[in-house]
């Protein structure tokens, strides 16, 4: 029990970091129909400009530890949603008339061009972000220890997708987003500025994988500019079985598979993890093609 | 006219005499560029600064020696063309190379033409088990380390032991080899299995591990994942023993893993320079330090070293510069000679015998420290 516990909480916190960058893949896909293969090396850009942040400007001892990381994650997800929007304006506007493909050689184009640039601006070696930046405290649950950094990301992480979550259902560019997602054609009839709404996509979806980055390197110091690719493929995978295009599927998506990941090491074999992970996907997707919230709920909102 | 033809002739005279004076080549394969340039460019600085100082002591049988260096690239594909230029210049022994799929990519075309080679930084098994007879090599097998890390183990009082790989080939088969040694020794192998390395978040695999009660882990991946397992180990409040193979000894380690959760770590691996404790080794980097400031970095570059010492005195105590002469005299003869790395003798199948792994433990400063 008390091992399942602690599995448990495992998951949850590398899921809720799946969940995060899943947000950008499906919110793309959800108003273009295209998977923005980049996103994972925003996700590192994000972890690398943190990390530059907070070695340089010295916020941590400014403004103390938790104001300091508060104000540095605004500033990274600024940051990186800024250079999503010009990602956008630069990779795939131009493309947006022609045939998908190109879009998805352009995307993969992007995701090489920008790892290639971490690389040659920070080197190859790993980087590493100073240590204890938050303090390093755990508390023990029903026997299980969960580090408060732990707490903190999975908090952060629900707090995030909450945020937007109200801001796509409650606001009036969130409307604006969701009409576009149903029909640009008519959306644009409806008097909507398509391009402003995808480019709120590319500033909204990005800041949040720029998030998750932040956190990844704050909890774990240590990364890397090929970070991107597994944690990507992780998340877009999380987006698939939640079903691509659904906000709330990239959260119980990415939640679910952290977890599924973590039980499948503890109780099957740590060598097949992610393997189990796939299968589980696969098992899904031949119940319900659409994914566990599929485009049903996206239609209906 | 006349004078000019008694000058030619004269001259011919001289280059015959130098001809019947023809120097000792011995060849350096290593890799001069590609990702492993700086190890190949310290073999070439080591094996100059060893033949300049054969030649001041009077060469080989009365001959000069020359080193001719060839590029590999770390690749195998040039490899073979680096192995290939050598033969054709006419090479007796050759020294070389790091990376064992590329040594391996060589030794048939060093082996048709009969040249002896001793290589450095090879340390796969098949490498000697396949009975070539002119092979040899000064680095250690990975069956040697998996041997050292089951010693140190049981040395150490762990009866109870974890091990943990990451599925390449080198970090499986030392986790196999040294699973298969600990058994037989009496000592319970309670948990083996493979994580996937290049991720960030292993408490999964950490939170098995430590249900299954070792009294150690072995740990046989490379220092990335090792400095994130040490990290979040300290963060989970389990202060179990982590021992690491050779792939773990990197300063960057204790960058990642942060200095309190490193300290106490160990690890196998050859002596780093600085630390051979040999007076070879000290006389050897005292020159070193002369002629291009600094230490060498890599033990594997002074491995070569080795091999080009091992390859003067085959030649020397053989009275030849026959590979079959050179390698027989090797592996049966040569006794009581020292190297930079210690004492250098070879069994029947090339590799050496004797112990090169040693110890590490990380202090409490994060600085590498030879264990006794």
């Amino acid at each position: 029990m008390e091992q399942f516990l602690q599995q448990l909480t495992n998951g949850l916190a590398v899921g809720g970091i799946y969940a995060l960058i899943a947000l950008g893949y499906t919110m793309v896909y959800g108003v273009l129909r295209l998977i923005n293969f980049a996103h994972g090396d925003l996700f590192t850009l994000g972890a690398y400009l943190g990390m530059t942040l907070l070695v340089s400007l010295g916020l941590r001892d400014g403004l103390g530890p938790v104001l300091g990381v508060a104000v540095l994650a605004v500033m990274v997800m600024g940051l990186v949603g800024l250079v999503g929007a010009l990602l956008e304006r630069t990779a795939y506007r131009p493309l947006r008339e022609s045939p998908r493909l190109s879009a998805v050689v352009s995307a993969l184009g992007a995701s090489i061009f920008l790892q290639n640039a971490i690389m040659l601006v920070y080197g190859a070696r790993f980087q590493v972000y100073p240590q204890d930046v938050l303090p390093r405290v755990a508390v023990t649950v029903f026997g299980a220890s969960v580090p408060l950094m732990r707490l903190l990301i999975v908090g952060a992480s629900v707090v995030l997708m909450g945020a937007l979550y109200l801001f796509i259902q409650r606001t009036r560019i969130g409307t604006a987003i969701r009409a576009a997602a149903i029909d640009q054609g008519a959306a644009r009839l409806m008097g909507i500025d398509v391009d402003r709404v995808i480019l709120i996509v590319f500033l909204l979806g990005p800041a949040l994988g720029g998030a998750a980055g932040l956190m990844v390197g704050l909890y774990y110091g240590q990364i890397n500019f090929t970070m991107g690719w597994v944690y990507g493929l992780k998340a877009f995978t999380a987006a698939i079985l939640g079903g691509i295009g659904n906000i709330p599927g990239a959260m119980v998506g990415g939640l679910l598979l952290g977890v599924i990941e973590a039980l499948g090491a503890a109780y099957v074999s740590m060598a097949w993890k992610d393997a189990i992970a796939f299968l589980v996907l696969i098992g899904i997707l031949i119940v319900r093609p659409t994914g566990l919230l599929g485009e049903r709920v996206a239609e209906k909102v | 006219m006349k004078k000019i033809a008694s000058l030619a002739a004269a001259l011919l005279l001289a280059a015959g005499s130098v001809w019947a004076q023809e120097t000792v080549k011995i060849g350096l394969m290593a890799p001069l560029t590609g990702s492993w340039a700086s190890e190949g460019q310290e073999m070439k600085q080591i094996l100059d600064l060893l033949a300049s100082d054969l030649n001041e002591r009077g060469g080989l049988l009365g001959r000069k020696v020359e080193v001719l260096a060839e590029d590999d690239g770390g690749d195998p594909r040039t490899a073979s063309l680096a192995a290939q230029r050598l033969a054709s210049r006419g090479v007796v022994a050759v020294v070389g190379t790091y990376g064992s799929s590329i040594t391996e990519a060589s030794q048939a075309i060093y082996d048709e033409n009969e040249i002896l080679q001793i290589a450095n930084g090879s340390t796969a098994v098949r490498l000697t088990e396949k009975g070539l007879p002119y092979f040899l090599r000064t680095s250690p097998r990975d069956d040697e380390q998996g041997r050292v890390a089951a010693q140190t183990l049981l040395a150490r009082g762990f009866k109870k032991v974890a091990v943990l790989h990451d599925n390449t080939s080198y970090s499986k088969g030392l986790a196999e080899e040294a699973r298969g040694l600990l058994t037989q020794a009496g000592a319970t192998v309670a948990f083996f299995d493979a994580l996937t390395p290049g991720e960030r978040d292993y408490t999964a695999i950490l939170t098995k591990l430590k249900a299954a009660g070792p009294e150690a882990v072995f740990f046989t991946g490379y220092y990335p994942e090792a400095g994130l397992l040490l990290r979040q180990k300290k963060e989970m409040g389990w202060d179990v023993p982590f021992l690491g193979g050779d792939a773990t000894n990197n300063p960057d380690l204790v960058k990642i893993a942060g200095t309190a959760a490193a300290e106490g770590f160990l690890f196998l691996s050859p002596p780093v320079p600085q630390d051979l404790p040999y007076d070879q080794a000290k006389a050897f980097l005292a020159s070193y330090a002369k002629a291009h400031g600094g230490t060498p970095g890599s033990i594997w570059a002074v491995l070569a070293g080795d091999g080009f010492l091992a390859a003067a005195a085959g030649i020397e105590g053989a009275k030849s510069t026959k590979a079959g002469a050179v390698a027989a005299y090797l592996k049966k003869d040569l006794a009581d000679f020292s190297g930079l790395t210690g004492p250098i003798a070879f069994n029947e199948k090339g590799d050496r015998v004797g112990e090169v792994y040693k110890v590490y433990r990380v202090d409490a400063a994060g600085a590498f420290v030879l264990q006794p």
